[in-house]
């Protein structure tokens, strides 16, 4: 009954920086110091830099999609196959044609969006767990990419695979392509009523719905953004790789995941910003890199994943 | 008073699984009025509520707004209407700003694009009249106090611009002052015409506020009309259903053995030595005190929840050791917490793992659970606490708030305390439940147990306590005899001198 014990303790900074995201970028910076002072011929090269900023590329497009769905207290593991899936179906499809660049993109689209309107659909209104709905579809859509061609296929159009390796100096070109998205999501989630809407549903859809607000409409619509988010980073995972390999998205749902949540975002929802999800990529892709550059096994890149994420968890992620 | 009415609800059932909670309800508002609802918990009050929000749909019944059929699919449907409520639970989203808590489902926007400086306008605005105008808007509303978060709550009622306005217990939590600015601002809006519908456990307030007064029992409005002809007694007969003595029983059972010595207790963050008394065997010490002057935070303290910042506590004349809960638990010192559901019980579990939790050690053998005396152990204390439930395997969380209590007073009963620490033991419990908790209360210390007793509501802690303690700032302000203890006296310490010279004594 008595207010002051009534309110939350004061955050320490940890948190109050680790709710932000920030804490990830100060990782991030700290591993970039290192780097830099340790190999600077090898790690401060323009090359490097294209090649760390573009393997950021697709992992970014799903994390940021996967934060949308975490944001309303959801989870998607369709992500990984939703995006080997397009990857398949673009390079078969296009098979080295120009003119059938555009539409295959946005067939890709119309792809994600159908899928994340399913996934919406069965949560909200069947109100079946998003766990289980995305598990399934998760070996469905692999399913699906395995159904299309049990070994690499197709071929895209030189011009593409051009663009997509063409690098501006040390930024690649279908980097600026995904912050200039990831931005305007950004935007979003921090200026607009739908912003709003999703962390309100995401802190408690009881009380977003006594508020007025369409719930299930806000699920539905994160479910799709994701959706088409991933569809999108299987079309630049053909394009990078100019066939569409049936594996091409294997594990991305892990890492999306692992990206979202070291960048402080709440696994049970209402929390969470697009800025530390980024630091989260960000901060694995480093981490990849730094082991290329050291030339040490994929194997020990794994260990120091979990450790990473064990210890952004205990920092600030704590149950509250 | 007879203008047509604004909204009624005709003969409205709901039942869920096993309950008839609503069996054909009525309820007419009046534009202009206050329509005060009262009830014992479980009486329908809150399913009525939820209908006329557009939460639930009725079985079966009948809602008209301005005398035309009303269909409320949604909460949404009801909000357009002009229908707003503040609910009973604190729907306050802590992660989010003071400002997207208040405007929640009602920003202002272009084309979908927030307009931050009209919202923040808005809020202060808001704020403003509830007496919260120098709280900034873009704090992080889990920061705020609970009082303070249902201000946001009430806030966010206003800037919708209700017609009808719905008011579920929005009294639990706000000191006297919050409350009177409540009221101001009830005028106002019913000056302005709107229709308000007020629950309350609190009959004082229902006198000083209402214009009319349904009362509702067991699913069903048993009488309703003018304030004028409700008094107190009235409601609580209508309530019950019968005459319920209002008397506190008396206390009689205070023995010479001091149990609880306190000396110079302080808590952290204010002035040292602030805090030193004494409880006697059978004795019922009350401590009052406005919100936030620390009367919960020393019973926390004393529990060992919360760090003492100094002083010693003795049991029985043995210092309390380190250890915080535990150590307090072994030395026989127990907290009922205000908290019931969350930090009381577990209320999936069935009774009797709830009473057994503390000395699950007394139960179970190498560590395996044995269900026998589980059952028996449970049995014996709702028994004797006469905790109304179908057995004690029925889940807690299925009892009314009342028979709750007498679980979380079982569980620690059976740890076998000499003090116990009560922290707004009948918070949010019905009338009749009410008098069976005080009849326990007092049972208790006719067996010896010291008891310190919290309590926000002022006749309930004078009834049952031989000495008053006020609190204010974290330390005792003063000391009464059961004789002395009167409400003006109790609340002119509360305030501080300056506050006296008000005329409050």
């Amino acid at each position: 009954m008595s207010a002051p014990a009534a309110a939350p303790r004061a955050r320490t900074w940890v948190s109050a920086v680790g709710a932000n995201g920030a804490v990830v970028w100060l990782v991030c910076l700290a591993i970039v110091i290192a780097l830099a002072a340790a190999n600077p011929s090898v790690f401060l090269t323009a090359d490097n830099a294209a090649n760390l900023l573009s393997q950021t590329v697709v992992l970014a497009l799903v994390a940021v999609g996967e934060l949308f769905v975490v944001l309303t207290g959801g989870i998607d593991l369709s992500v990984g196959s939703l995006a080997t899936l397009t990857a398949v179906l673009s390079a078969g499809i296009i098979d080295a044609y120009p003119y059938r660049v555009f539409p295959m993109l946005a067939g890709v689209v119309v792809i994600g969006a159908l899928v994340g309107a399913a996934h919406g659909a069965l949560v909200t209104r069947a109100r079946l767990v998003p766990f289980v709905v995305t598990l399934a579809s998760f070996y469905l859509l692999q399913g699906l990419a395995f159904a299309y061609s049990e070994t690499p296929v197709g071929a895209i159009p030189n011009d593409l695979a051009v663009f997509s390796m063409a690098n501006l100096g040390p930024v690649p070109a279908i980097f600026l392509v995904v912050l200039a998205i990831i931005g305007a999501l950004t935007w979003v989630l921090a200026r607009t009523r739908f912003g709003r809407h999703v962390y309100a549903t995401g802190g408690s859809v009881e009380v977003a719905r006594s508020a007025g607000i369409n719930t299930t409409r806000v699920t539905i619509a994160c479910y799709m953004i994701c959706s088409v988010l991933a569809a999108l980073a299987g079309f630049v995972l053909a394009s990078k790789a100019t066939v569409g390999t049936p594996s091409a998205g294997t594990g991305l749902e892990l890492s999306a995941i692992t990206a979202v949540v070291l960048g402080g975002t709440s696994l049970f929802g209402g929390r969470g910003k697009i800025v530390g999800t980024a630091g989260g990529v960000l901060l694995l892709a480093l981490v990849e890199n730094a082991f290329t550059l050291m030339h040490v096994s994929s194997f020990y890149q794994d260990l120091v994943r979990g450790a990473v994420i064990v210890a952004a968890v205990a920092v600030f992620s704590r149950k509250d | 008073m007879l203008s047509e009415p604004l909204f009624e609800a005709r003969g409205v059932t709901k039942s869920f699984p096993g309950v008839r909670a609503l069996r054909g309800a009525d309820l007419t508002c009046h534009e202009g009025s206050v329509q005060a609802v009262v009830g014992e918990n479980g009486a329908g009050k809150s399913t009525l509520m939820s209908i006329v929000t557009g939460v639930r749909r009725p079985d079966d019944g009948e809602l008209r707004w301005r005398g035309e059929p009303l269909d409320l699919r949604s909460p949404a449907d009801g909000l357009a209407r002009g229908i707003a409520a503040v609910y009973q639970e604190l729907t306050i989203l802590p992660h989010l700003s003071v400002t997207d808590n208040v405007l929640l489902g009602q920003e202002i926007a272009r084309r979908g694009v927030l307009d931050r400086p009209a919202q923040r306008a808005r809020v202060r605005e808001a704020l403003t009249e509830l007496g919260l105008g120098d709280l900034d808007p873009d704090t992080e509303a889990g920061r705020l106090s609970v009082a303070q978060r249902q201000l946001l709550e009430i806030a966010r009622a206003l800037v919708r611009q209700a017609r009808l306005l719905i008011l579920d217990e929005p009294s639990a939590v706000l000191s006297g002052d919050e409350l009177e600015r409540l009221f101001t601002v009830l005028r106002r809006l019913t000056g302005q015409g709107v229709s308000v519908i007020y629950i309350s456990h609190r009959l004082d307030e229902i006198e000083e506020i209402a214009d009319r007064v349904t009362v509702m029992r067991d699913g069903a409005v048993v009488a309703t009309g003018p304030a004028a002809e409700f008094d107190r007694a009235r409601m609580v007969r209508e309530m019950v259903g019968r005459d319920v003595d209002q008397t506190f029983p008396a206390p009689d059972a205070a023995t010479e053995e001091v149990v609880l010595e306190v000396d110079g207790l302080r808590l952290p963050g204010t002035e040292p030595d602030g805090i030193t008394f004494s409880v006697r065997a059978g004795e019922v010490v009350g401590i009052a005190g406005l919100i936030g002057s620390g009367r919960s935070r020393i019973l926390r303290a004393l529990s060992g929840l919360e760090p003492a910042g100094g002083g010693t506590v003795r049991v029985r004349g043995k210092p309390l050791g380190r250890g915080g809960l535990r150590a307090a638990i072994r030395q026989g010192m127990v907290l009922i917490p205000e908290e019931r559901k969350t930090d009381g019980l577990v209320l999936d579990l069935p009774v009797a793992a709830n009473v057994t939790l503390p000395v699950l050690d007394r139960v179970s053998r190498l560590g395996v659970l044995s269900r026998a005396r589980e059952r028996a152990t449970a049995q014996k204390q709702t028994e004797r606490l006469r905790v109304r439930c179908s057995g004690v395997d029925q889940p807690a969380g299925e009892l009314s708030g009342g028979n709750q209590q007498k679980v979380v007073l079982a569980k620690w009963l059976e740890t076998g305390p000499s003090v116990l620490l009560l922290d707004e033991p009948t918070r949010g419990i019905d009338v009749g439940g009410k008098s069976e908790i005080y009849q326990v209360i007092r049972e208790l210390s006719a067996a010896g147990l010291a008891t310190v007793l919290v309590s926000s509501e002022l006749p309930e802690l004078l009834g049952l306590s031989d000495r008053v303690l006020v609190c204010r700032d974290g330390r005792i302000v003063a000391a009464l005899d059961r004789v002395d203890a009167k409400e003006e006296t109790v609340m002119s310490h509360a305030f501080g001198e300056l506050h006296d010279d008000g005329g409050a004594a």
